[in-house]
């Protein structure tokens, strides 16, 4: 080993937790690059293979009913490569000991072999082939493992208005329930909604669909214009009601995952690099200082002979050690977090097997990224140390000249002590180095507003859709809409205290060439269970005529209150028309258009129908209640609010729980990193002044308060500057969560500004008072014959 | 522990007996004083002589508060300065002494006015900095940073910031060392005053045995041991020495 490297070796040694607090932070910055970019590869990845393995379908359509038949047309589409036709049903669930219903789609396997497109993947159990029909069925996985269901369990199921009992025969994984939830729900409730399939002969039986089809997946051969193909698709289904082809852009679990990948993509990149310019940052200031420190020893060096490049190259080596601890730990746990976060990511999303996959190029392209930062950090101290003379180097430093500061030149310095005078010029002495700590500690705070604010978020929509919106018990839809007096037997059901009917159709919305299909909401004008409620929070009356959109929607299709809108029903009797813009009304979750059910019902031209019904229940007949629905002939699905709502706050509390721990933790380091190493530098420049202190009478707490002065300035004033730019990053990440699927409000609430004032705080205050046990090691005696 | 509270105003500033001090230990050990007996009185101006390595500045040390003797007895008016703790002695140098360093060490982000400040703001009954920088001739330049100001007029600052909370001595280790005669005639000068008009008990440490003239008594250290004792009749004005 040469003397130089052994120089380098004790010197870092004696600067090892200095190097180890800039090493955290660089890893910080690395770990969540190498988290967010790993994750995105591993979910594209892990996606493609798994749409390519089991044959995921491009076009997708729903339909009345079709006879077998039609398929040899639908192949026939040019562009088409391959067609699965099939039944898909809505289904109630009886579980054994779960006295609430579920609700599910079930789907049908084929009558010989296997699914052409959208293969089934087997968890467990076995896969059901061909014509065999023996109370069997298949069930998606997260349902299962929500609802404890194993291979051999029984549940009861209403279908088409009859019960009937299944035996689980498999659990199954299929591509187009990646995201197993209804479609449009932001988050996943597996407890009460599952996929299901089972044989066609089975259940085209109990839906009197036999030799017809009523849900249809299609894939597209190479080449194939995906438009094309849906126009004609929709032009083979018009006459069998279908309800419009669309894409994998428009599949709900298809653009639940691509969503996330977008939102993982916008924290893959402002973040890492931040952390990475305040870990280049403090590089610069710890090498800079150790430079300075040793000033007369390059002198020496060089007066020996060493040449510029020999003790630039020293200094760099020092640096590049920090760089590469800091790149082992942010590897290290940043693959450590993605490992946690994948295992986060399978609640929501069932891949055959979701595994992390590295993303090498992106650590490759890190590492280097950082070790620039860190020469570029180094650079310019190495240059100044080795353009020096000589002789001129063993000189000290001159003096350094203060002035007063800025508030003082104001005139507002009389009531300041003399320390905090001192801490003022000296923060005004190295106006760079102030604005990146300060920049780094704000940053440190800010980070630390954004997961409180995506709770907080999420917490007031929920409160929103499910308190202010929907005030029911529960929400029962019936499987075809039936006549209005159905109403009556929903209000005779056991507990119910109110009943308000709700006709749904299926439209497609159209305003010039923006459409959007969904489907219109026809309400009471005056509903008490469902209420339309404006911007400003206040529920409103719904006009008798035009229709009312969620402002969302409107956004969509760009149209304003008073705008016309055509609408082309894809459901019964299919009639046009065009109605205006009565309204817009605010929601958080999908999009939606409201009409009066009255006038609904008028342009359907079915006369009075309702699809389902809003119910109150008296709590203490809740029980009896649902004993009674699950029975009942009428009732296709049954949403009970409350267990929806438990749902979602399970699901968001875990994942929004562990983002929180990982931002904690980086706020925590950066803080801690950046205190420690400024009142380390600050210590070594100032010990002689410190000492002097020490000498004339100051005590050690007032000397740590000297000492700390300038930082804890420096700290109060990021403190509010962190928190608006926390509550910039928060506006930001929320705007990417805007979309036709969920909104989040950004909510910023006293108690998270408090709580990330009180981390940053604690965390400064612990490694100011580390830094300031230094002060007990400072050489009074020998601080004072030294002159510099 | 003892108390600076309990020290007794009529005994001797400093009584020192058998005073040593060890550095280090088995071969690296060095005996810097080495048994050193000495009385110092309110109002006395001592100049304590040595080479470098003599001792002297050990001496300073024990005396100032800034360390504590190996063995012997060291008492501040009675008040066993040898057996005080960290906190007892910081208190001691707060309000007992005050410190005048060969490099000035005043504190480069504050203004003469300011460093003076920083010991008045602690001090228990001190007089302000304006009163302590005219005393030592600065009346018109409080407001300069001391990059702004010659070495002596720097270390006429120093003298302002020790004497400022009226200590009962002032303690200077080579005052002189790092300025040209003329200045350092002035800041002999301003030391010479503040022993005369405020009675301060003043103790110079020095290798330039020119200063000795100006003392009642001058001590002479070498090798750990007072090997010399002198009292001058008269006391030279600092203005006639020359080195």
């Amino acid at each position: 080993m040469s003397l130089l490297d052994l120089k380098l070796l004790r010197d870092l040694k004696a600067l090892k937790s200095q190097a180890f607090a800039v090493a955290l932070v660089m890893a910080c910055g690395l770990a969540m690059m190498i988290m967010t970019r790993s994750l995105i590869a591993s979910l594209e990845a892990t996606r493609a293979d798994y749409y390519r393995d089991n044959r995921f379908a491009d076009v997708f359509s729903r339909l009345k009913r079709a006879p077998n038949a039609v398929a040899a047309q639908l192949s026939a589409i040019p562009g088409v490569a391959a067609v699965q036709t099939g039944i898909a049903l809505p289904v109630t669930l009886d579980l054994p000991g779960v006295l609430e219903p579920a609700t599910g789609l079930i789907l049908s396997l084929p009558e010989q072999g296997e699914l052409t497109l959208n293969r089934l993947h087997l968890r467990s159990g076995r896969i059901l082939v061909g014509r065999e029909s023996s109370g069997e069925i298949l069930t998606g996985e997260a349902f299962a493992e929500a609802n404890r269901l194993r291979p051999g369990d029984e549940i009861a199921a209403v279908l088409y208005g009859r019960r009937q009992n299944f035996r689980v025969a498999g659990v199954v994984l299929s591509p187009e329930f990646i995201f197993e939830a209804p479609p449009g729900a932001a988050l996943p409730n597996n407890k009460t909604y599952g996929v299901f399939w089972m044989p066609y002969k089975e259940l085209a039986t109990a839906s009197n669909l036999d030799g017809a089809f009523n849900n249809l997946s299609l894939r597209l051969a190479p080449g194939a214009s995906e438009a094309a193909v849906i126009a004609a698709v929709d032009r083979v289904l018009k006459p069998y009601g279908g309800r419009g082809a669309y894409g994998r852009e428009s599949h709900p679990s298809h653009t639940r995952v691509r969503d996330e990948i977008q939102i993982l993509q916008g924290l893959s990149v402002g973040f890492p690099l931040v952390f990475l310019s305040v870990a280049a940052f403090m590089t610069n200031a710890v090498m800079s200082r150790q430079i300075t420190l040793q000033r007369e020893q390059i002198a020496i060096l060089k007066a020996f002979g060493f040449s510029n490049r020999e003790i630039g190259g020293h200094y760099l080596k020092f640096s590049l050690i920090i760089v590469v601890s800091g790149m082992g730990l942010g590897t290290l746990g940043g693959i450590g977090l993605g490992h946690q976060l994948v295992d986060m990511y399978t609640l929501f999303f069932r891949f055959p097997s979701l595994e992390f996959r590295l993303a090498t190029p992106v650590v490759l392209a890190a590492i280097g990224v950082s070790t620039l930062a860190a020469v570029v950090g180094v650079a310019g101290a190495v240059k100044a140390a080795v353009r020096l003379p000589p002789a001129e180097a063993m000189r000290p430093e001159a003096p350094s000249s203060y002035r007063p500061a800025l508030v003082e030149r104001l005139g507002a310095g009389h009531a300041f002590t003399a320390s905090f005078r001192m801490a003022l010029r000296n923060i005004e002495r190295r106006p760079a180095r102030s604005m990146l700590t300060m920049g780094a500690l704000a940053l440190a705070t800010g980070i630390l507003i954004v997961p409180n604010a995506f709770r907080d978020g999420i917490d007031y929509v929920l409160n929103y859709q499910w308190d202010l919106i929907q005030r029911q018990t529960v929400f029962v839809s019936m499987i075809e809409p039936g006549p209005a007096r159905t109403l009556a037997d929903f209000q005779a059901l056991p507990g119910v205290v109110l009943a308000e009917p709700v006709r749904g159709a299926a439209v497609e919305l159209r305003s010039g060439n923006r459409f959007r299909r969904l489907a219109i909401t026809g309400l009471p004008p005056r509903a008490e269970l469902f209420r339309v409620i404006d911007a400003q929070e206040r529920p409103f009356t719904l006009p008798p005529h035009g229709i009312v959109l969620s402002s969302k929607l409107a956004e969509v299709l760009a149209v304003n209150v008073g705008d016309e809108l055509a609408v082309r029903v894809l459901d019964g009797r299919r009639p046009e028309f065009t109605v205006p813009v009565a309204a817009l009304s605010e929601d958080f979750a999908g999009t939606a258009a409201f009409m009066d059910i009255g006038a609904l019902n008028r342009l359907l031209g079915e006369g009075d129908r309702i699809s389902g019904a809003y119910l109150t229940v008296a709590g203490g007949k809740w029980d009896e209640f649902l004993r009674a629905m699950k029975e009942s002939p009428v009732a296709g699905g049954v949403v009970v609010k409350n267990r929806i709502r438990e749902g979602f706050r399970e699901t968001t509390a875990k994942s929004i729980g562990l983002i929180q721990m990982i931002y904690l933790t980086f706020a925590t380091v950066v803080a801690f990193g950046i205190v420690y190493n400024s009142a380390r530098i600050s210590l070594s420049e100032r010990q002689r002044e410190l000492a002097t202190l020490r000498v004339i009478g100051f005590s050690r707490g007032e000397v740590g308060a000297v000492l700390v002065g300038e930082l804890a300035v420096l700290t109060l004033l990021a403190l509010p500057l962190g928190l608006l730019i926390g509550s910039g990053f928060a506006a930001a990440i929320l705007t990417t969560v805007n979309t036709e699927f969920v909104r989040l409000p950004l909510i910023l609430t006293p108690y998270n500004y408090a709580f990330a004032v009180l981390i940053v705080t604690t965390a400064s205050v612990i490694s100011a008072l580390l830094a300031c046990r230094r002060l007990d090691q400072l050489d009074l005696v020998g601080a004072l014959k030294a002159r510099d | 522990m003892a108390q600076i509270e309990n020290a007794d105003p009529t005994a001797p500033v400093f009584h020192a007996r058998a005073l040593r001090k060890i550095y280090g230990a088995g071969e690296a050990e060095v005996c810097a004083l080495d048994g050193i007996t000495l009385d110092c009185h309110p109002g006395e101006f001592l100049v304590v002589l040595g080479a470098s390595g003599s001792g002297k500045s050990t001496l300073l040390n024990l005396l100032g508060g800034l360390d504590t003797p190996t063995s012997g007895t060291l008492l501040y008016r009675g008040w066993d300065l040898g057996g005080a703790d960290e906190a007892s002695l910081t208190r001691y140098r707060r309000d007992a002494v005050g410190f005048v360093f060969q490099f000035y060490n005043l504190i480069p982000s504050l203004t003469a006015r300011e460093n003076v400040a920083l010991i008045t703001e602690i001090a228990a009954d001190p007089m302000s900095p304006e009163e302590a920088l005219h005393l030592v001739g600065l009346g018109a330049r409080m407001d300069h940073f001391p990059a702004q100001l010659s070495g002596g007029e720097q270390q006429r600052v120093a003298i302002a910031r020790a004497i400022a909370k009226r200590p009962a001595v002032l303690m200077c280790d080579e005052p002189t060392g790092a300025l040209d005669v003329r200045t350092g005639m002035a800041v002999l000068e301003a030391i010479e005053k503040i022993n005369r008009d405020l009675g301060t008990l003043t103790l110079i440490i020095t290798h330039n045995s020119v200063m000795a003239g100006m003392a009642d008594r001058v001590l002479t250290l070498s090798d750990g041991h007072i090997t010399g004792e002198k009292r001058n009749a008269t006391r030279a004005a600092a203005s006639s020495l020359a080195w």
